[in-house]
């Protein structure tokens, strides 16, 4: 008999539940995520001292459970190196490690996962390629750089459990993986939508038409541009192809939403495997469908590291899931990830915060005033520089290149190998502040027409 | 090992996956030990898939970490 690929759902049921089964169905699932925490990890025993999981009947009765942050969260491992009390399950049942930048300066969030937790992550991206239409035949390109970040692995895993031909694109020229997906004929794209439009770019230049070419769909992620309209529909003029939006985190090893093949403007979130609340974020109240809002994400599927009600400082609006005619009951998130509560920034797919590369300038005593730069190269990419004053230090005899030098490297290794500008201005130049200190300059440009949001 | 939760919903495919399911995280359980390298660890790899069945299923699985997935 031949597999069954009609279905546009990859979990048929959980994806048309009936609400009052799906929330059943997360109720259920909360109850059993706080007796393992609770049992398991010595960071969520303490925090869920109070409450007994038969004690919850509702979702009503989340608001029990207290916040998580990503203080907390750097904190535990600050206080208990490598990973905090954070584990579930012990380190040996571990099969990866990954990490994300921190908020702090040099140490990342460090995470491990199992087999079971990869699994599983794999499984979150097929809901986002399945409903976009991505199937067995389809020969996938991931334009990723395969290392410590966890960005689009778990799609590549996702696509080999598909059944696709998954070509991966790691440590390539843009030029070579242009070519790659025009040689081979690639039906499908995962990329960053900065790096879709770069790759468009590149091909112009290689006098290829990606237009075209075979290329059906794009997969974007790791920036909020994917549900930008102006920049989506730029991708899929360049393309030739459909782009759809996903969103995921390190915290949770994975998506927690994608865009459907209906492109309803909006991304549903994975409600089956996880909670997620839209709240004031200075109040911690929820707010209402169709409301600007922090969303505050609970899951049910990483095994090693139990995510509890994490303050994820993503800004969205949720709106019912029939506002897609898809057939989901799955609530979407309208225009993706729409912003951020605190100040951290996206650059290229990394998270960086800017106390965080205060902590490393200032281990610089050499350095009497900073300023973080980031800006829009060929109108296309996020670049960033730290723009320094250096007083004492002759340029003649070295001192300050090397300095530099050292900055440098030591910002790419608290971010994940992003690459970081360092550059020397005149002493004086830079502004000084009395009270609270502004050194972050985004003069980036958001692609597409006016009115659209920034790109962070 | 905790019980599944039975669904009546379930089509004769998707409960003799579970069963599956079962038996294989009783071999994993009970002679895990004494299986050779590479038996083990595919066994592992194949729970590991089968939980996501179990799961997508309702049938409320559990953790499998004390198994080595």
């Amino acid at each position: 008999m031949a597999p069954r690929t009609d279905s546009p759902y990859w979990n048929p049921r959980h994806e048309t539940l009936p609400r009052p089964e799906l929330e059943a169905l997360q109720v259920s699932k909360l109850r059993r995520l706080v007796a393992f925490a609770k049992e398991r990890s010595p960071f969520h025993r303490r925090r869920l001292a109070a409450i007994e999981p038969d004690s919850i009947r509702g979702l009503a009765d989340l608001a029990r459970i207290p916040f998580t942050t990503r203080d907390e969260w750097m904190d535990a491992q600050l206080a208990a190196p490598p990973y905090g009390e954070m584990l579930a399950a012990p380190e040996e049942v571990a099969v990866r490690y990954h990490m994300t930048s921190g908020t702090t300066g040099r140490t990342p969030i460090r995470v491990l996962d199992s087999t079971k937790d990869w699994e599983w992550i794999a499984e979150m991206w097929c809901y986002g390629f399945w409903g976009f239409g991505v199937r067995p035949r389809d020969r996938v390109f991931i334009a990723f750089g395969y290392a410590t970040f966890i960005g689009f692995w778990g799609a590549h895993y996702a696509c080999e459990k598909l059944g696709c031909l998954v070509l991966p694109g790691g440590a390539m020229t843009t030029e070579q993986r242009v070519r790659t997906i025009v040689d081979m004929g690639a039906t499908v794209v995962c990329s960053t939508p900065t790096y879709a439009l770069r790759m468009a770019q590149e091909a112009r230049k290689l006098g290829l038409d990606l237009a075209a070419g075979p290329v059906e769909r794009l997969i974007l992620s790791g920036e909020p541009a994917g549900s930008i309209p102006a920049t989506k529909g730029l991708i899929e003029e360049q393309w030739g192809a459909k782009a759809a939006d996903t969103a995921g985190m390190t915290e949770l090893g994975t998506i927690m939403i994608f865009e459907c093949s209906e492109q309803p403007g909006g991304t549903h979130v994975i409600e089956d495997h996880y909670i997620e609340e839209v709240i004031d974020p200075e109040s911690g109240e929820p707010v209402g469908y169709g409301e600007l809002g922090e969303r505050v994400v609970t899951s049910f599927g990483r095994g090693m590291i139990p995510v509890l009600r994490y303050r994820t400082r993503d800004l969205v609006v949720r709106v019912p899931g029939d506002r897609c005619p898809c057939g989901r009951t799955w609530d979407l998130y309208e225009g993706g990830i729409r912003g951020r509560v605190d100040d951290m920034k996206l650059v290229r797919g990394t998270n960086v915060y800017p106390r965080a590369v205060e902590a490393i300038v200032r281990e610089y005593p050499e350095i009497d005033e900073f300023q973080i730069r980031l800006w829009t190269a060929d109108g296309i990419r996020d670049e960033i520089e730290v723009l320094v004053e250096l007083p004492g230090l002759d340029e003649e005899d070295g001192q300050a290149p090397r300095l530099l030098a050292r900055l440098q490297g030591d910002l790419a290794d608290g971010h994940e190998g992003l690459r970081f500008g360092v550059r020397r201005v005149e002493g004086g130049t830079l502004p000084r502040f009395e009270l609270k200190a502004k050194r972050v300059l985004d003069e980036r440009t958001v692609i597409g027409g006016a009115g659209e949001r920034r790109a962070t | 090992m905790s019980e599944l939760t039975k669904q009546e919903w379930w089509s004769p495919g998707e409960s003799a996956l579970i069963e599956c399911y079962e038996d294989l995280r009783s071999v994993l359980e009970e002679r895990g030990a004494d299986l050779p390298p590479f038996a083990r660890r595919n066994a592992i790899k194949a729970l590991a898939a089968l939980w996501q069945v179990a799961n997508g299923l309702d049938a409320e699985p559990g953790p499998i970490d004390d198994v080595g997935a």
